[in-house]
């Protein structure tokens, strides 16, 4: 995305025709991605949306796919989008962390910190 | 080409949780060496690109909104088990992307606002922002080599913090500090002052 060369932004626009934005309902920078078991990518689908249904065969957060493919996250929730379109792919809808985090998460987490 | 996803049933036990923390504060106050610090990775980088309607102009409804800009985003990841992590996001910095906190603050558990006592003044607007939303924050007071130790009394006033907001002495350079600064914090997000 830096120096002279227009190739990456070309690349960029390949993949997602312009669009700026995702189909259908906005997902947030932490929400678990996961690739549709059992379902059937369409022939003419992109080196990254087959790099996403590999990676996303365990659960993962968009912005851990988004470093994965090395490209920005508004490009990578545009890539998602599509794919949970297709239904390739579900992606978590948001939730406050508030409503998440129960008594046994809460003392996961304190003691996974306090091992480190 | 068929992908075999994980297994039906074996991950069903509990879902997979990302829980999302932020690290804010004034420019160069040590924000992406305490994720660093704590991270499991190499803080990870990628770049969030900004539309024109992101900087201020006027949306047009139906015109898709021309990319004008990227801005970096750092962050990192503590795996506490296998589908349960907390991810730890930077802010950015500049005051031009002040919008984009709305997005990494949607959801998250929480806040650590860094403070240096040498420039007290520049995570005010940090302190507002989480306190208009409500969102939980701890202040942790960086303390730089040279930078006179301040009694966490004398923040609390300069920075006109409520009495149950936590304030904690650290160096984002030792682990064991940046692992008090976000059990502090994740201990005062969830069971409140």
């Amino acid at each position: 995305m830096t120096g002279e060369d227009p190739g990456p932004l070309i690349r960029l626009f390949g993949l997602t025709g312009g669009r700026a934005r995702p189909q259908g309902e906005m997902f947030d920078l932490v929400a678990i991605v996961t690739t549709v078991y059992g379902a059937r990518p369409p022939v003419d689908l992109l080196p990254e949306h087959h790099t996403v249904l590999q990676l996303c065969r365990r659960p993962t957060p968009v912005a851990d796919v988004a470093a994965h493919l090395r490209l920005p996250v508004n490009i990578t929730r545009v890539i998602l989008g599509d794919l949970r379109r297709e239904g390739l792919v579900a992606i978590e809808r948001p939730r406050p962390a508030a409503q998440t985090i129960d008594e046994r998460i809460y003392r996961e987490v304190l003691d996974g910190l306090r091992s480190l | 080409m068929g992908y075999a996803a994980s297994e039906p049933g074996t991950t069903a036990v509990a879902p997979a949780l990302a829980i999302k923390i932020l690290v804010a504060g004034g420019f160069g106050v040590g924000k992406t060496t305490m994720v660093g610090t704590i991270s499991e990775i190499r803080p990870l980088h990628t770049e969030e690109l900004l539309s024109d309607r992101g900087v201020g102009v006027d949306d047009i409804s139906g015109v898709e909104a021309k990319i004008t800009t990227t801005v970096a985003l750092d962050f990192g990841r503590i795996t506490i088990r296998e589908g349960l992590w907390l991810y730890l996001f930077g802010t950015p910095g500049q005051d031009r992307f002040w919008f984009m906190w709305d997005e990494l603050a949607l959801g998250a558990l929480g806040a650590v606002v860094l403070a240096d006592t040498r420039r007290l003044q520049d995570c005010f607007p940090a302190v507002d922002y989480f306190e208009q939303r409500g969102i939980p924050f701890v202040v942790g007071v960086n303390c730089f080599e040279g930078a006179r130790r301040y009694d966490p009394d004398k923040v609390r006033r300069a920075l006109g913090l409520n009495a149950t907001i936590p304030i904690v002495l650290c160096d984002v350079r030792e682990r064991d500090s940046v692992k008090e600064v976000l059990t502090t914090l994740v201990t005062y997000a969830v069971e409140g002052p």
